[in-house]
């Protein structure tokens, strides 16, 4: 194997790109869908056996969101060992900036007429937009917000959490604590965000119908190009010098500080990063699905998240990828095909998936495994083995 | 070794790409989509409306189908996940191709799938009272507006017969139906000289478990001298608790009567109604209604569901009146065509199973009669007053100023759901 | 006789003057009996059995306010068979034969109704619903009839019964009542219902008393009680004073005394508090102290408990109904059986899953938590497929239903007290296994450390399955505890998982005092800011709160301290 770090001297970050397999695969794939997938769909006739359908399109554009919200929790986990199971709040905030300019931007086309209020402040007799609506109107002002306050509710809480030094089990509750909350706030309908209802009936995104498949089609590649420069920015953090120290506090984080590191800094970093990649996930997804609500905070959804990351492989950032793909690609089909029973499926592929696949889907393929990777059950038999049968 | 991830992803992109391709076959049956959660928080509710639609098609196919085909039932599980109502609507528009959809409970989830509808001009059958303040031209909304539920109801509790209520607990589930129909009730109250220090307004969050404090607050309420109802909009899993807190503080009937919107046959299964009888719900429907059609229904629900405990409801009575509504416009229409059977289906009539008449009107809302039921001691209603004739659901209420301006009317010189002057 | 004696009453002028002031007919109407009581004391008037069978039968009238006259001209009437007849017509009993017409009061045993005659009293025939029809009541006939067997039971001859007709006539505050309390407090003998009946007139005689002095003395005797209904009297009185043209050291002394009243019963809300925060905080206990031992002593986080509690609700159901159709008479015992068995069948699931799943997971916890969210998957659709995804019926049994009322106002339910105390038996319960058996031994050995355990000959795999097991089996009984006050569905699970994780992590995981201290100090304050803050904010509140202690302790209230700590 050639190492093209040593080739591409000059240019490290080419270098350790063309170093990732996987990442190159998931690159090459993403590229070829944003290209091809929009052209079938646009130009090919619908007869033609190589058309894709729009609700491909969308459905595919909905699971890149996934993808990227995946990636943005194995940066944390995979790489730094913090667990959240609340990334989902970071999700769904950035899916609210996101709505709520969508929501400003129906105008007076709402079913009420009113040229400022959505309709669900009209019905509820709200006299006057709150201040917090203010500037959503704009486009590159809901963007900013989209990242903006994700980052700021990961930075806030991840200085409370670090800085205090909780770790584990401890941080992984207190985080759903937070999403649990958020979504108990987004529920009432005093907070101005539409209660349970949430924000939908969307119509365009910068002048263009969102039912048209154009629109579609280029929210599709928006998502592959954000998922891709995503990947790249986690790739980058992973592999440069902080990414060595973030694998070191993964691994032995009271050595680390001792070392001499502040700890605190290194994870308030790559937590704010990956909420803003949340948050940007959740602000593609909101065009894609037409409907944010408060259900996207429910504690259930976060936990899911770690599971696509798991199942796909931890610690990999294209297993993460994946894991979202299968997971959600199988909650699609069963849905479908046994809605009595895709509960057993989805649940059975769990458990197997933890107890044959200990590094994911990617680390049963050997190009991806390295040779120690063995199922847990073979690691339990040898550590049976080694401790006399008593265990 | 590329490959094998290249192989992996490309089976998984086939077998997306097969699932399209079934969708082309068809067309020698008509297909009925069923869109009800089968898991999830809602399932609770929704699988009754699933096995309902299941046993109409059944019927239907046993005499002789429709147009002369069979007709198929496509069910799909959306699992309470509201996004994921827009997806299994996707899919069974585009994909499986039906010609109807039955389904939805939530307004959330009626919300989330109004835009596929509307852009893939198909039709929905929304069987469940919901909060009004909507009138699409893709939805029949078989369920009550708050005028035909709500409004009947505080009238009744305000009657003498009700108990001469001059103080109004409103208690709910912190979401929009509850919300609207609170705000409706509290304008419909003042207009009605109750004022604003005799209406208490107490939210909760969805499946409130823990009610003791709520109860004994409408106790304290209560004990001002002033006669008190409560009219409740609590959504289906917090009931359970609430009666059974109600119950235990040994709240009475006679003294503080409970409405409740949101509690049929299918709610009070879970509870020992002993201690509640004579709490009350407003409804379209009760299976303790006496007529040759609702005996004929119950007996082919026990028969289908191969258990004579199970009860029936009014979200039943509204997908039955809906399926036998959309199977005679099919019939009149001839075609599958939504547009045709979206024509026909106005003034459709159908027998309902209270012993009258339900007709379509042109707002997509049904004629429907109002009963009031007291809870008896063996989980069934028992009905104490019904409005005269059927009352016509409103779209758009009366008693929102915002929403008294619009006219929903889909037929000429209108055909609009929200406007208000004519189109043309 | 009776029609000789009905007719005088209606020519007494006296009498129909007071129905035409009083707004109640049936008031009116007592008052008029009250005359002919003192008229003619010992002389009860009475139904012929033809007479009472007509007046009977106009029961089934139409309308309700037809029903109210037919029930007041009964009430009037001095016979004794009345109130037998009244009563069942309250309580839904009272139907029409439809075979000949007559008036019935039915016992129902299953789906048979005895038919008992109103004239004799004896039992005539039996039937199913179809050859009867129900005298049907609603809820304003149901206040009638109340308050009508009130008056008519103030001269029973049973003290329960003459209480609780005292008590009604406190609820009803009819002044057209008044002279026929007179009368029962010249008669009463009982010290304690003498005083009940002085409040009673109390309550009437402020309003409706002739002179200052009656309404200051009817005052004084207001405020030294502290129920609600004084308050609801003093405030209604109070607030139409004004109007009412009262002299003003009455409205003065009023005044004092709703707040001297008001004060006394915010004192006994603060005590309702207390004590709705220790029962939720029980809840939160029960669920939560499996979840101690799964998750707290063994480090698996175990999203598959709300499933064992899931499990033990439905056990009680099951229970329950092969009582029903096994051994009817049994059914009082219905908790006491499903206690053993939902700890027995839970904490078998939860063996199966440990020796399936788990024990390959050791010292992954994360992993845990893949896999058991998977098996909770599975668990619930495996529930709703059998059972369906509806609710299930748990009956409670008589000793859990019902309340200990207070008259300040506070309830204490008996489910409610009963889960309380069965939290603290289950908590002692576990406490004990730790501590005093050779198991519990066992099982803190392995826990602190593996190794030596095993080393010393502890069979750590078959410890681990217990321990387990024990997790599983007390979320078990935990679930039929709350299948007495919540939905017994497949959802119930998922509704308690977070609490159960937020209590063990806020108390500290590994230390079950931490955990008991956690359930009740997140329940009482949540029951603190709800009546202040709203159900919905309050829980967000107590969210926060939770959040920003961590970062103040971060292991929770009860750390663990030593190496186990950063394994």
């Amino acid at each position: 194997m050639t190492d093209y770090r040593q080739k591409y001297q000059m240019t490290p970050v080419i270098g350790w790109l063309l170093n990732d397999r996987g990442g190159m695969i998931l690159l090459g794939i993403l590229i070829a869908a944003a290209i091809l997938v929009p052209m079938s769909n646009l130009l090919l006739p619908e007869s033609s056996a190589f058309h894709v359908p729009t609700w491909m399109v969308s459905l595919l554009g909905k699971y890149l969101c996934y993808a990227l919200l995946a990636l943005s929790v194995d940066l944390i986990w995979g790489f730094c060992g913090i667990l959240s199971l609340g990334h989902g709040a970071f999700f769904a905030l950035g899916g609210y900036a996101m709505g709520m300019y969508l929501m400003r931007q129906i105008g007076d086309r709402g079913v009420y007429g009113d040229p400022v209020l959505p309709d669900f402040m009209v019905f509820l007799n709200w006299q006057e937009l709150p201040w917090y609506w203010y500037g959503f109107d704009m486009f590159w002002f809901a963007i900013v917000m989209a990242m903006f306050v994700p980052g700021l509710l990961a930075f806030v809480f991840g200085f409370l959490a670090f800085r205090s030094r909780v770790t584990g089990v401890y941080l992984s509750i207190i985080t759903q604590a937070m999403t649990y909350a958020l979504l108990l706030a987004f529920f009432r309908n005093d907070m101005g965000f539409g209660g349970n209802n949430g924000l939908t009936d969307f119509k365009d995104l910068l002048g263009y119908s969102l039912q048209s498949d154009g629109t579609r089609a280029g929210l599709f590649v928006a998502s592959c190009v954000f998922l891709g420069i995503c990947y790249v920015v986690a790739r980058g953090i992973t592999q440069s010098r902080l990414g060595k120290v973030l694998i070191a506090i993964r691994d032995a984080e009271s050595r680390v500080r001792f070392t001499g590191y502040r700890v605190e800094y290194y994870k308030l970093f790559v937590f704010t990063v990956s909420a803003v990649m949340a948050g940007i996930a959740g602000a593609l997804y909101v065009p894609q699905v037409g409907i944010i609500n408060p259900g996207e905070f429910a504690p259930a959804l976060s936990i899911e998240i770690v599971i696509w990351v798991a199942v796909g492989g931890r610690g990999t950032l294209y297993g993460a990828v994946l894991g979202a793909f299968i997971v959600n690609y199988a909650k699609t089909f069963f849905t479908g095909a046994m809605p009595d029973f895709w509960l057993f499926f989805l649940g059975g592929l769990f458990i197997a998936v933890t107890l044959f696949l200990p590094k994911g889907v990617i680390g049963a393929i050997p190009a991806f495994g390295s040779p120690d990777r063995q199922s847990i059950i073979t690691a339990w038999r040898k550590r049976r083995a080694n401790e006399g049968g008593k265990a | 070794m590329n490959k094998k991830l290249q192989a992996l992803i490309g089976a998984g992109a086939m077998a997306v790409s097969a699932m399209a391709m079934s969708a082309a076959q068809a067309a020698e049956t008509i297909k009925v989509g069923v869109l009800h959660s089968l898991s999830g928080t809602m399932a609770i509710s929704e699988t009754t409306l699933k096995d309902t639609v299941l046993m109409l098609v059944d019927d239907l196919n046993k005499n002789g189908g429709l147009l002369g085909k069979e007709v198929e039932a496509v069910v799909v599980d959306p699992a309470s996940d509201w996004p994921l109502f827009a997806e299994k609507a996707r899919e069974l528009i585009e994909q499986e191709q039906v010609d109807v959809v039955f389904g939805c409970w939530t307004s959330v989830s009626r919300k989330s799938v109004l835009p596929v509808f509307e852009e893939l001009n198909s039709m929905l059958f929304y069987p469940v009272q919901y909060e009004g303040e909507e009138s699409s031209r893709n939805v029949f909304y078989t369920g009550a507006a708050p005028n035909q539920q709500a409004i009947p109801a505080v009238d009744y509790l305000m009657s003498e017969d009700g108990g001469s209520a001059e103080r109004i607990v409103l208690l709910g589930t912190d979401y929009v139906y509850p919300r609207t129909t609170n705000k409706i009730l509290r304008s419909y109250l003042n207009g009605k000289g109750i004022s604003d220090e005799d209406i208490m307004e107490n939210y909760t969050p969805f499946g409130h478990s823990d009610w003791q404090s709520i109860v004994a607050d409408v106790k304290a309420f209560a004990s001002a001298g002033k006669k008190t109802a409560v009219v409740s909009t609590i959504n289906g899993d917090a009931n359970v608790p609430f009666y059974k807190e109600l119950a235990n503080q040994g709240i009475k009937a006679e003294d503080i009567p409970v409405v409740a919107f949101s509690v049929g046959e299918e709610e009070l299964a879970g509870i020992d109604t002993a201690p509640l009888v004579g709490h009350l719900a407003a409804w379209n429907y009760f299976q303790s209604v006496e007529s040759d059609a609702n005996a004929a229904f119950i007996e082919k629900w026990h028969a289908f569901i191969g258990d004579e405990s199970r009860v029936t409801n009014d979200p039943m009575e509204a997908t039955y009146i809906g399926f036998n509504m959309w199977k005679q416009a099919v019939e009149q229409a001839g075609t599958t065509d939504v547009d045709a059977v979206r024509q026909a289906m106005y003034g459709q009539e159908v027998a309902n199973l209270t012993g009258g008449t339900a007709v379509m009107n042109t707002n997509h809302h049904l004629s429907k009669p109002v009963l009031i039921g007291e809870v008896q001691d063996n989980g069934q209603f028992d009905i104490v007053w019904e409005t005269e004739g059927t009352v016509v659901g409103d779209a758009w209420s009366d008693f929102l100023p915002e929403s008294a301006k619009l006219t929903a009317d889909w037929t000429y010189p209108w055909v609009c759901g929200n406007c208000e002057k004519p189109m043309y | 006789m009776r029609n000789d004696m009905f007719s005088m009453l209606r020519r007494s002028p006296h009498c129909l003057q007071q129905a035409r002031k009083s707004g109640s007919r049936l008031g009116a109407v007592l008052a008029c009996l009250l005359i002919f009581f003192m008229a003619v004391p010992d002389m009860a008037m009475a139904y012929s059995d033809e007479e009472l069978r007509n007046v009977a039968e106009r029961l089934d009238a139409k309308s309700s306010t037809q029903k109210i006259e037919v029930i007041e001209e009964m009430a009037a009437d001095g016979d004794p068979r009345v109130a037998p007849i009244l009563r069942a017509m309250l309580e839904g009993d009272l139907y029409v034969r439809e075979s000949d017409e007559h008036v019935v009061i039915t016992r129902k045993q299953g789906k048979v109704y005895t038919h008992i005659d109103i004239v004799s009293g004896e039992e005539i025939g039996e039937s199913g619903s179809k050859e009867i029809s129900k005298i049907k009541v609603n809820n304003r006939l149901r206040g009638v009839l109340r308050d009508a067997l009130a008056t008519l039971n103030l001269f029973s001859p049973d003290l329960t019964t003459r209480t609780n007709a005292v008590e009604q006539i406190m609820d009803a505050r009819d002044p057209a009542m008044l002279p026929l309390l007179l009368r029962a407090i010249d008669r009463e003998e009982d010290e304690t219902l003498l005083a009940r009946m002085e409040l009673a007139r109390a309550t009437m005689a402020l309003a409706a008393g002739e002179t200052t002095e009656e309404r200051l003395a009817a005052i004084e005797v207001l405020s030294s009680e502290t129920t609600p209904q004084i308050r609801a009297v003093l405030y209604q009185f109070v607030a139409s004073a004004e109007a009412g043209g009262f002299e003003p050291e009455v409205i003065a002394a009023a005044n004092d005394a709703l707040e001297s009243v008001e004060g006394r019963l915010s004192t006994w809300q603060t005590v309702g508090d207390v004590y709705r925060g220790i029962s939720l905080g029980s809840v939160l206990l029960l669920a939560a102290v499996g979840l101690a031992i799964t998750f707290g002593v063994m480090g698996v986080i175990n999203m598959a408990h709300g499933e064992m509690i899931m499990i033990g609700a439905y056990t009680t159901f099951m229970v329950q109904q092969a009582l029903g159709s096994f051994l009817p008479s049994g059914s009082a015992w219905s908790l006491a059986i499903s206690v053993p068995a939902a700890f027995l069948v839970a904490g078998a699931v939860g063996v199966v899953i440990e020796r399936s799943v788990i024990r390959f997971l050791y010292g992954r916890p994360l992993e845990t938590l893949l896999a058991t969210w998977g098996v909770s998957l599975v668990l619930q659709q495996a529930i709703r497929t059998i059972f369906g995804a509806t609710n299930q019926q748990v009956t409670a049994p008589d000793f859990m239903s019902g309340a200990i009322e207070f008259s300040t106002g506070l309830v204490l339910t008996y489910n409610r007290l009963w889960i309380i105390l069965f939290s603290i038996i289950v908590v002692a319960g576990i406490a004990a296994v730790l501590r005093y058996t050779a198991f519990g031994l066992q099982m803190r050995a392995v826990t602190q450390n593996r190794r030596m355990a095993g080393s010393v000959g502890i069979r750590t795999g078959y410890v681990d399955a217990l321990t387990f097991g024990l997790g599983s089996g007390i979320a078990g009984i935990a679930g039929v505890a709350l299948s007495q006050i919540s939905n017994v569905s497949p959802n119930l699970g998922q509704t308690y998982i977070i609490d159960s994780f937020m209590v063990v992590v806020f108390g500290g995981v590994g230390n079950l005092w931490g955990t008991v201290l956690g359930a009740f100090s997140l329940g009482i304050v949540n029951k603190f800011l709800e009546p202040v803050a709203g159900a919905v904010l309050a829980k967000i509140f107590v969210l926060i709160a939770l959040i920003l202690f961590i970062q103040k302790r971060p292991k929770g209230l009860f750390a663990l301290k030593g190496r186990a700590v950063e394994a």
